[in-house]
């Protein structure tokens, strides 16, 4: 459902020096599986998703949602996206049930299947207490859970979230992960990158990490993890050669 | 990509987006306030501080006109006699009433010294000086010659001059009479016509107004188009760059439609904002106009009548209609190009003064509503208006709408139509630009630090360099010699050759890729096969543009373009050939391709080449190129000029067929000149008149010929062409449409 082969993403900095954001990058996300996609600040996380939503143009290499390249078919691959970023907002002055009506015109949908789409989500995603309120008056918790239903109005196959949890609660960030959890097991294929991993790592089917624009390591949590005391998070710092954090003792 | 979607579904997602925007419009108060307050409230505090103005105008031009009492002292030795005479004049009931006369007239007899006396401490308005024998001159057939002290200053000495004046006359007409009497003459004899003006009489005050109406018409029109343009300001900055700074315009770019549609959208919601205040500031102009005309007095009211009136209104709504669809797509270009809400201000703040520039250059004298000024943007549809309005404040009887009008605002539509759709390719190139979608924070610092070596200059690099070669260009005029032989090339070498090194050192660009600097076609017979088809196109230019100039302007050339023509001529006699044809063919032509088809057009290409990007690329470095010639008159064919090489760049990667074209085109007219005889050939008839027509035919078959040569020749490189390098080949275009 979602595929990146050999993905090479270079710009040019402000100094005109070339930047290689994403350096040969490989990876696959199935119908109803959901992937962690783990690096530090910089690793190219966001550029590749960028990628993926059609938002940056690949340098080489190939991306596909739904067998449409989103070079040369990115308006197919738009149709089955959905996609949410950390810094991806809502309208501040449009309300959660208008937001999820213009948006799903703007994906074609006619008006009984929107009205009812957009019920549907309202309720699914706890919005009916702020539904008419306008976006800039709800809290971030709920502009983030607006911005997911408003990336999943069109119901997409594949969902690219870059950081979906980062200004949510802990409680906040559990719910979201736990409709996640759901959307996967209804067949959706889910790219999702965070720093959280705590959070992550036992609702995630596999992880893919990257350092510097590379793939270092993917698989199971399990096999990540194998004959690691510290589990995910060691074997993150090991993939990406930095030394876990000391423990602090008391 | 369009391909990929159907018009059908392209129309629907613009619809939806701009459904959308103006959802987030209507609840922005600085729209409503910008949309429905301001116009509300501008007009009425305008039309009433200027009709309090009016009214104390027209007082005091009442009061100025007004007769006042007229204080003569008369002094000298004929002084009682000519006072005498005076009397009689101002004790006169036949007198014909005169708008002039005094209200009342006193002469005093005085001794010089009591008279000066009395009319330096102000007891009189004016001292006679009455000479000896003045009656005897009088009297007989003599001139009597008066000298007269008026006192006072400005209108009050006007008034009294006036009054003078009028009495004096009156004096010399019943001289007159009593001398033709004398003679035997009957009296009609020196009134040989009498003019009497049946049916209502001429208010007293109109011809005052009616200075004042087309001037504070033309005021308000320009507001009407600044207040117009103001509309787009707010919803445009919150369509794109309030977007991009909420993180929404992401959102909107992953739609299923291409970024046309999404752009086209967010136009057509900031259009119906601008639509909407331009509505609301005719509506308040009318309003206020109808209360306006209570306030003024009954005698300086005009007899529009309504029918006329809506006509002119009507025109003038047709023709700001363009001019909002254009407010709007400029508004919607300028904010792409800024990341943040301030960075947008900032920018469209300079653009909307620059509108009500252009918008005020429409008041100027001469700046009629037709003829190519109804093209200008911003300009041509105040001036269409004003010729509209100030044609009904003169009274003309001649219907509102005629055929030159009709012509004018078609113009000035089409003009506005291609503008606005030029602009809107422009931004939906640029809001899927990556490095303005997700750059950091403009900093000043960067343009102080030497850039890494790349292929290209950046747009903004491009225009940077136009602008200070256009600068150096404009302040060299003040420098330059008379004497073009030392002018041009000091012109050249401030104008393109200093900017252009200075540029292309500092920006580290590579020359060969920013100039074209290859032989066309990678070289061989297909080169040499498009260098002579580019010098056949060059051959039929020159004679294309000249007609087109004529089509344009006429023969009549302004005096700066004659004395250009006389100083080539000058040049042209006074050297040999091949100095002046160096001069004004050679180094001209590889100059300005180096600069407008090398530096320009490679800059505004970009990295990333589309066919949209590239054609706005070519037609902008071609207006950019016209405007460097300065004068309006040459303007139409470089501009015609600068297409061709542009595309002939475009179309073989190499300046060279550029080069070879406008060194052709720019020998035409130095060879017209030897063939013509040069001393007796005058610049205007080389320039335009001096072509027969068979030698314009001629000249069209050798343009076509060049061209359609030229485009078989030197196709466009793909990238499985193995004859060129790799930086030469043309991208694949790119995943957005």
């Amino acid at each position: 459902m979602i595929e990146v082969i050999d993905l090479v993403k270079h710009y040019r900095a402000a100094d005109g020096t070339v930047v290689r954001a994403v350096d040969g990058v490989s990876l696959e996300v199935r119908p109803g599986e959901m992937v962690g996609l783990l690096g530090a600040n910089g690793a190219g996380k966001t550029t590749t998703m960028r990628v993926l939503a059609t938002l940056l143009r690949p340098t080489t290499g190939t991306a596909r949602i739904a067998g449409c390249d989103v070079r040369t078919h990115p308006i197919g691959a738009r149709r089955h996206l959905g996609y949410v970023s950390a810094t991806t907002g809502v309208p501040d002055r449009l309300t959660p049930r208008e937001i999820l009506r213009s948006y799903g015109r703007i994906h074609g949908l006619g008006p009984d299947v929107l009205e009812d789409r957009v019920e549907k989500l309202v309720g699914v995603l706890d919005l009916r207490s702020c539904a008419d309120r306008p976006c800039g008056r709800l809290s971030s918790g709920q502009r983030q859970r607006v911005s997911l239903g408003r990336a999943l109005v069109h119901d997409p196959q594949a969902l690219v979230l870059d950081e979906p949890t980062s200004a949510l609660d802990v409680m906040g960030s559990r719910d979201l992960l736990d409709f996640l959890v759901t959307l996967r097991s209804q067949g959706h294929a889910i790219l999702l990158s965070t720093h959280r991993l705590h959070e992550t790592e036992r609702r995630c089917d596999r992880f893919v990490i990257i350092d510097a624009g590379k793939v270092v390591a993917q698989g199971t949590r399990e096999a990540l993890a194998a004959g690691r005391p510290g589990g995910l998070e060691e074997a993150f710092f090991a993939a990406v050669a930095r030394p876990a954090p000391a423990e602090v003792v008391p | 990509m369009s391909g990929e979607i159907g018009w059908r579904e392209r129309l629907r997602a613009a619809g939806a987006v701009a459904r959308r925007d103006l959802l987030e419009f209507v609840r922005d108060r600085r729209t409503l306030f910008i949309t429905l307050l301001m116009p509300m409230a501008m007009y009425p505090v305008l039309a009433l501080s200027s009709t309090l103005g009016l009214r104390t105008a027209l007082s005091d031009l009442e009061a100025q006109q007004a007769p006042r009492p007229l204080a003569i002292v008369a002094s000298g030795p004929d002084a009682p006699r000519f006072a005498a005479r005076l009397d009689i004049i101002a004790n006169d009931e036949s007198r014909l009433p005169h708008p002039d006369w005094p209200a009342s007239l006193t002469i005093d007899v005085q001794p010089p010294d009591r008279a000066k006396a009395l009319f330096e401490e102000g007891k009189a308005d004016v001292w006679l000086d009455v000479a000896s024998g003045a009656i005897g001159e009088l009297d007989g057939d003599g001139t009597v010659k008066l000298a007269a002290r008026v006192a006072g200053s400005g209108a009050t000495e006007r008034r009294i001059r006036e009054h003078v004046t009028a009495v004096m006359r009156r004096l010399a007409d019943v001289t007159r009479q009593r001398r033709i009497a004398r003679a035997g003459l009957p009296r009609t004899t020196l009134e040989p016509l009498v003019i009497d003006f049946v049916g209502g009489t001429q208010p007293a005050s109109a011809p005052a107004l009616r200075g004042v109406v087309p001037t504070a018409a033309g005021a308000v029109l320009v507001l009407l188009a600044l207040l117009t343009a103001t509309g787009a300001f707010y919803p445009a900055i919150d369509a794109i760059a309030g977007e991009k700074e909420r993180g929404t315009v992401e959102t909107l770019l992953i739609a299923p439609c291409g970024p046309g549609d999404i752009v086209l959208g967010k136009f057509l919601a900031v259009f119906a904002v601008t639509l909407m205040t331009l509505a609301m500031n005719a509506l308040s102009i009318a309003l206020t106009a109808a209360v306006l005309l209570g306030y003024l007095p009954d005698d300086v009211r005009l007899g529009v009548g309504a029918a006329r009136a809506a006509a002119c209104a009507g025109v003038t709504l047709v023709g700001y209609v363009g001019l909002a669809a254009l407010a709007a797509a400029m508004c919607l270009a300028v904010t792409a190009a800024s990341k943040s809400v301030k960075e947008a201000q900032n920018t469209l703040t300079p653009v909307i003064l620059l509108v009500s520039a252009l918008a005020g250059s429409a008041l100027l004298p001469g700046r009629e509503g037709h003829g190519w000024f109804a093209a200008v943007p911003f300009a041509g549809q105040v001036a269409i208006a004003k010729a509209t309005l100030a044609g009904e404040a003169a009274g003309k009887a001649t219907p509102v709408v005629t055929g030159g009008l009709v012509a004018s605002l078609a113009l000035s539509l089409l003009s506005s139509a291609a503008l606005t759709w030029l602009l809107l390719r422009t931004t939906a190139g640029m809001i899927t630009d990556e490095e303005l979608l997700f750059r950091g924070p403009d900093s000043a610092s960067g343009v102080f630090k030497r850039p890494a070596a790349r292929r290209r200059p950046t747009p903004a690099e491009g225009f940077v360099v136009v602008l200070a070669g256009l600068a150096a260009l404009w302040y060299s005029q003040g420098i330059a010699p008379e004497d073009l032989a030392r002018a041009l090339p000091l012109q050249q070498a401030l104008a393109v050759v200093l900017p252009l090194v200075a540029a292309t050192w500092w920006q580290r660009v590579d020359a060969v890729e920013t100039f074209g600097l290859r032989w066309p076609c990678g070289g061989g017979a297909r080169g040499w096969g498009a260098v002579v088809a580019a010098a056949l196109a060059g051959l039929g230019m020159f004679a294309v543009g000249a007609t087109l100039l004529l089509a344009l302007r006429g023969t009549a050339l302004s005096p700066e373009a004659r004395r250009l023509s006389e100083r080539v001529v000058d040049l042209v006699q006074r050297t040999p050939w091949w100095f002046s044809w160096a001069l004004i063919a050679l180094v001209p032509a590889v100059c300005e391709e180096l600069f407008f088809r090398g530096w320009l057009l490679s800059a505004l290409r970009s990295e990333r080449e589309a066919r949209g990007r590239t054609a706005a690329a070519v037609a902008l470095q071609a207006a950019a190129f016209a405007v460097f010639h300065l004068l309006p008159e040459r303007m139409p064919q470089t501009l015609l000029l600068g297409l061709l090489t542009g595309w002939m760049v475009v179309r073989s990667g190499s300046l060279v067929p550029a080069i070879v074209a406008h060194v052709v085109h720019n020998s035409v007219p130095l060879v017209l000149l030897a063939l013509a005889g040069g001393a007796e050939t005058t610049p205007a008839t080389v320039e335009s008149t001096g072509l027969p027509p068979w030698t314009r035919a001629a000249a069209a078959g050798s343009l076509i010929l060049g061209v359609v040569l030229f485009s078989l020749i030197a196709r466009p490189r793909t990238a499985a062409s193995a004859a060129v390098p790799p930086h030469d080949r043309w991208r694949p275009r790119g995943n957005q449409e």
